[in-house]
């Protein structure tokens, strides 16, 4: 399929043949190794354009985060007319999801108590019209609760099982919308009707291969609404992109039509950069694009991608802090040959953090390798002392078993561009099912056996042994349990809210992660430590629950490269990921695990309402070595097992960084060279103080775009709630006196 | 050997080049009234052989790359020179390097003179720059000092230069011009001023210390720029 004026000037190789992008984007980026000096500012156009997005940002503010709401008809690919930022022709990339910036959408499918609910909650009322379309419809989330049994519910509602998706869309899949552009729908849609066909002619046709030709009916039945949605634009996408305009409009059509299909937690966009590179030097040579121009396009995507909403329940909000999309785009990286991947666009993709202002979104995410030029690092490190919106994550590591082309979902999940997609699995409370191995399967909150009864701990001092074996029952039974219940939520989300766009673009024969998670990670450690280095006496209340512990003498914690208590926690995931393995899951997902806790939506026990550290962290003000010991931790856990991710959230201040801006890059740099070196694999990194945000809480509009990175993520400080923000302030900062 | 030893951290960035494991130990012949670390006057509970540093600090030689290394801070380093020199060796076979972050407030014998000559950097505390106020405001011996300096001087040594700058007590040209003055004969890289700051206050009253400058206020940083300055100016016409 040859295509002589899409593909002029590019070096054939199989991509040609069938679908295969990272070929094609491996035969033809081109390298760069020079520093930032290229970079072009903003356009008079981007400003124009800026200027409306802050008006619309303050607005949307001022009406207390929602802007507006459109509830007369459900979101979909084609609910909408075409909608533009300033006009059509002052857009330059175009597309939003309804017809006016800002506006959102209302997407039931999921779950339609939590649509009405969200509606609610911004002071809308949902039309009668999509009441009635619902009302013989089952949603995901219907269907979820009509298959859960008893302990799934208790463990739910308990919150050793937190954050399901079983009432909100999953996310966390990232369709490889670059095959738009580089092959044109056309292609794809024949690909698809090929692969149909084909398994339609199996000898037998079991459920699994009836689920999947169902699967690619919907797939091909919203590849054509997307060709009619950029129709509506005024492009045709049937035919691959000849140009870097096109390329980058093509790819966000793509995405576009992803972000009004579906409200999943979280819509990643993928590894980029690279690709829309190739399209962009091509222009540059021909002498048709400036590098004016360059930036001006890769701005007014981030303009777009900045602008994308979800309508979400105040509940959600508690869970996920500050009204986050997750727009990860991943950057740079290294080629399986050891060459690296960083392009001229992989910096314009951080110039726009200057040329448009800091921002949450999108999630920048700099695949991070001891092999990336320095010039590179060091304007990465640049650009994290001065906005505070990137994270950094270990490409070294992912690359062994993502190989190199794989993207970024959510905060930390790492998946095969197109080959591989997510089942979300949210967390488990690793911390609270200590707790309940104590009380013998009791929850401590509402004082409810759910586990298997068990002996209650009631000596004087806790034997370290006895709980260990205790805590390992109870494990079992959870990882069970959680499986379980994950495997209900999957297929009640294929069956009912399935992701028709997003897994057309992805290969048939994906394969499928099932992504746990644990939270409560340090303090379940430290606990552990506790108990088997000091004295701990449990206290029960007058229900006979234990809920309190008397500490006596010292005992390591977590954070201070102490192997004593760092050993626990290394085995303690490793314990919990071998017991997920043994229960199958849905559709045969390859099971993954995750150390990552969104903000510390969990909360028990001695200090009841005390969040906890975030992800991988250490527990705030237990690292007492400084911020390295503390990486030193976090690094000894093992990828190998945590496979979906170990989040590590770091706050410095400018100056603990170093004594000048050349000095703080230098050391940040070697900073994160030194931690990746380790096979850590995550870094959030923020250099502010905490005076800076204190002052931001007491006046939000001393800085409006006041961007921190929480946990994989980063926010908008201004739309955290003021509990959140007291949680983020009272996090660990590393300074110096 | 032991040390006692007041605390680590992992992450220091000023206290030489690059990124600097610093090591605090216990013990100081002064009693700076500004001190911000008046915990490490007294022992800890924690004794630590000089292999027990060293597998610690070595845990950190992924972060060495652009220079950094440890950092013996305190208290007063120099009064573990014995501990430093077995420690060092092994350090050196690591390929990782130290400073001394002292303020030379020792007498010079043969194990501090040996502390010295193994390190790549001396950053050298100048408490105040006449003998009448460092007795004043520090109760110690300032020409051991000035010893020190003029050892490190003699030697070679890598030197950087420190003052703290309080109200009311050194935060004058006049004081500025002396130190320029003071430091003529040193050979050294550079010499900051460093504010004085309250947030070491709350040790005092942890302590339940005496803290001699509880009503002073932090030092002013417009001030502290003019002051360093200056400084700065002044050296300049002394040092060819």
């Amino acid at each position: 399929m040859k295509n002589e004026t899409a593909w002029r000037g590019f070096r054939e190789g199989v991509w040609c043949d069938g679908i295969n992008v990272s070929n094609f984007i491996k035969l033809n980026y081109t390298q760069y190794n020079g520093d930032s000096s290229f970079l072009a500012g903003p356009t008079e156009r981007t400003n124009k354009e800026m200027k409306r997005v802050k008006e619309l940002l303050i607005a949307e503010n001022e009406k207390g985060g929602v802007l507006d709401v459109d509830t007369s008809k459900v979101l979909t690919i084609l609910s909408h007319e075409p909608g533009y930022v300033v006009d059509k022709d002052t857009d330059i990339i175009v597309g939003l999801q309804t017809d006016a910036p800002l506006k959102r959408g209302v997407s039931p499918f999921a779950g339609f108590r939590n649509a009405v609910q969200a509606c609610n909650a911004y002071g809308y009322e949902m039309s009668e019209k999509i009441k009635n379309e619902f009302t013989y419809r089952t949603t995901h989330n219907t269907g979820v609760f009509r298959a859960y049994n008893d302990t799934m519910k208790k463990a739910r509602h308990a919150g050793i099982l937190t954050g399901l998706p079983d009432a909100y869309a999953r996310g966390r899949i990232i369709g490889d919308y670059r095959r738009i552009a580089l092959y044109g729908m056309d292609y794809l849609i024949e690909q698809k009707k090929y692969d149909k066909a084909k398994l339609g002619e199996k000898d037998v046709l079991d459920e699994e291969t009836i689920r999947l030709l169902e699967d690619l009916a919907k797939q091909l039945e919203f590849m054509a609404q997307l060709k009619t949605l950029a129709l509506s634009y005024g492009y045709d996408i049937s035919k691959p992109a000849s140009n870097a305009r096109e390329a980058i409009q093509w790819l966000y059509f793509g995405y576009l039509g992803a972000v009004k299909e579906q409200n999943g937690a979280a819509n990643s966009i993928g590894r980029i950069a690279e690709f829309l590179d190739v399209y962009i030097e091509r222009d540059l040579k021909e002498g048709v694009l400036t590098e004016s121009q360059a930036q001006e396009l890769i701005d007014d995507l981030v303009i777009k991608l900045r602008l994308v909403r979800h309508l979400r329940t105040p509940e959600y909000n508690d869970l996920f802090a500050g009204d986050p999309v997750w727009v990860t785009l991943s950057l740079s990286g290294v080629s399986g040959e050891g060459k690296h991947m960083v392009s001229k666009t992989s910096y314009r993709v951080l110039q726009t953090l200057y040329n448009l202002g800091s921002s949450a979104e999108p999630n920048i995410t700099v695949l991070w390798s001891e092999h990336l030029p320095q010039p590179f690092k060091d304007f990465c490190a640049k650009v994290s002392i001065d906005t505070d919106s990137i994270q950094y994550e270990n490409d070294d590591v992912m690359r062994r078993m993502y190989g190199d082309d794989y993207s970024i979902a959510c905060c930390v999940s790492a998946m095969k561009t197109g080959k591989q997609m997510q089942f979300f699995g949210a967390r488990c409370n690793l911390a609270k099912v200590l707790l309940m191995a104590l009380n013998g399967g009791k929850d401590e909150k509402e004082g409810v056996q759910i586990a298997p009864e068990g002996p209650v701990f009631d000596e004087d001092v806790l034997d370290y042994e006895k709980v260990v074996d205790a805590y390992k029952v109870y494990l079992k039974w959870m990882a069970k349990l959680y499986v379980n219940t994950m495997n209900i939520i999957h297929y009640m989300h294929d069956k009912y809210a399935y992701e028709r766009l997003m897994m057309s673009l992805h290969d048939t024969d994906v394969e499928r992660l099932m992504a746990f998670g644990v939270s409560g990670f340090s303090v379940a450690v430290d606990s552990l430590s506790a108990i088997k280095y000091a004295k701990v006496k449990p206290i029960k209340d007058e229900r006979g629950v234990i809920t309190e512990f008397d500490v006596k003498g010292d005992f390591p914690k977590y954070g201070n490269d102490d192997d004593r208590v760092d050993l626990i926690g290394k085995e303690l995931v490793e314990y919990f990921y071998k017991e997920l393995c043994k229960t199958p899951c849905y559709r045969g997902a390859r099971h993954t695990l995750s150390i990552l806790t969104i903000t510390s939506n969990v909360m028990y026990g001695r200090k009841a309402g005390e969040p906890f550290a975030p992800g991988a962290n250490p527990m705030h003000g237990r690292d007492c070595e400084g911020a390295l010991a503390s990486l030193n931790s976090v690094a000894k856990l093992n990828y190998a097992c945590c496979q979906d991710g170990i989040s590590n959230t770091f706050s410095i201040t400018p100056e603990a960084l170093g004594r000048d801006d050349a000095n703080r890059v230098d050391n940040l740099v070697t900073m994160l060279d030194g931690y990746f070196q380790q096979d850590a694999h995550h870094l959030n990194v923020n250099v502010l103080n905490r005076e800076k945000l204190i002052a931001a809480m007491n006046d939000p509009t001393l800085y409006p775009s006041l961007t921190i990175r929480v946990s994989g993520y980063a926010v908008n400080f201004n739309k955290l709630t003021r509990d959140k923000q007291e949680e983020v302030v009272a996090r660990t900062f590393h300074q110096r006196m | 050997m032991n040390a006692n030893i007041h605390s680590f951290e992992s992450l220091a960035a000023l206290d030489g080049e690059g990124i600097r494991f610093d090591v605090f130990f216990t013990g100081c012949p002064l009693r700076c009234v500004y001190c911000h670390n008046p915990d490490a006057w007294f022992r800890s509970k924690t004794d630590m052989s000089a292999e027990d540093v060293f597998r610690k600090a070595k845990r950190f030689k992924p972060y060495f790359k652009n220079g950094g290394g440890v950092t013996f801070s305190g208290g007063e380093p120099l009064l573990n020179a014995a501990f430093i020199n077995e420690l060092a060796p092994m350090l050196r076979a690591e390929g990782i390097g130290y400073c001394l972050d002292t303020s030379g407030s020792v007498p010079l014998t043969d194990a501090v003179k040996t502390a010295i000559d193994g390190a790549e950097m001396v950053i050298l505390d100048i408490k105040f720059c006449d003998p009448d106020s460092y007795k004043k405001y520090t109760g110690g011996n300032f020409d051991y000092f000035m010893a020190v300096g003029r050892y490190c001087t003699q030697k070679n040594k890598r030197l950087w230069l420190r003052t703290v700058i309080v109200p009311g007590i050194n935060d004058t040209e006049e004081n500025a011009d002396r130190c320029a003055e003071l430091v003529k004969e040193f050979k050294f890289e550079r010499y900051e001023l460093l504010p004085f700051h309250t947030m070491a206050f709350f040790k005092y009253e942890n302590l339940q210390l005496p803290n001699p400058l509880a009503d002073t206020p932090p030092m002013d940083r417009a001030r502290l720029d003019a002051l360093s300055a200056r400084l700065q100016a002044r050296l300049a016409e002394l040092r060819p």
